[in-house]
């Protein structure tokens, strides 16, 4: 899987959580899950979870601390499908 | 420091499905899980000790400016007392719930009478996403949050 097809699919995982629709139009790597996308911190479990099921990897906590934006939740999820 | 957090429980009931497998998981620590179950209303109590996580990472922001999601590392040690605790550090949290309105104040000593509600009118500014308002020119945290139908206002005084 590369970069674009994951970026596309993580789009659709956060996209039923998402709070501001310009932002989600217009995202990019520098996107910040709470900031810019406006997603409640309740519902980023969510986006964890279904970022689980999606691409069938497990997020422990240490990378859950780090998933506020599309970069560094880019990374992870490119990491974790690496070791697979 | 301060830090508060509300939730409007009809809106956490639209939006997330605590129940969820592998929801608690994520966000409680075994402790808080089994303190979760035992209770009465256990969706009362799941978003209870939320916002009690939430309050205080919002003074563990204030104070080192430390951004991520960690919810297991700021444990809800000692519901009956109001104790969170981070690493080395212990807050104190108290809850009110009024109808459908969860708000928790936490603060980092155990002097909750020196916090008060204010109007949520009020011009706020941030420096570094520290949020405070201006009094006779003077600086005075406060902290802010809004959920769903409420909004509130803490400061100290």
């Amino acid at each position: 899987m590369n970069k674009l097809e994951i970026i596309d699919q993580l789009k659709t995982v956060v996209k039923p959580y998402i709070k501001n629709q310009e932002a989600f139009d217009n995202l990019s790597e520098t996107t910040d899950f709470i900031n810019d996308l406006k997603i409640n911190s309740a519902n980023l479990v969510d986006v964890i979870l279904d970022i689980e099921e999606v691409f069938d990897i497990v997020i422990d906590n240490a990378s859950m601390e780090k998933m506020l934006d599309v970069k560094s939740t880019l990374a992870i999820i490119e990491t974790k499908l690496a070791e697979k | 420091m301060i830090g508060n957090d509300v939730i409007d429980l009809a809106l956490a009931q639209k939006e997330s499905n605590w129940r969820r497998k592998g929801y608690l998981d994520k966000i409680f620590t075994s402790n808080e899980q089994n303190f979760i179950f035992s209770s009465e209303n256990q969706t009362i109590m799941v978003w209870t000790l939320w916002s009690r996580k939430e309050a205080v990472y919002k003074i563990i922001r204030q104070q080192n400016g430390l951004r991520g999601f960690y919810p297991l590392k700021i444990e809800n040690c000692d519901f009956e007392n109001g104790i969170v605790c981070f690493e080395d550090d212990v807050f104190y949290a108290k809850t009110s719930i009024i109808g459908e309105c969860i708000h928790t104040i936490a603060s980092q000593n155990h002097l909750h009478n020196q916090i008060i509600e204010i109007s949520s009118s009020v011009q706020l500014f941030k420096k570094n996403e520290i949020p405070y308002i201006l009094e006779n020119g003077k600086k005075v945290c406060i902290s802010k949050s809004y959920h769903g139908r409420y909004e509130k206002v803490i400061r100290t005084i």
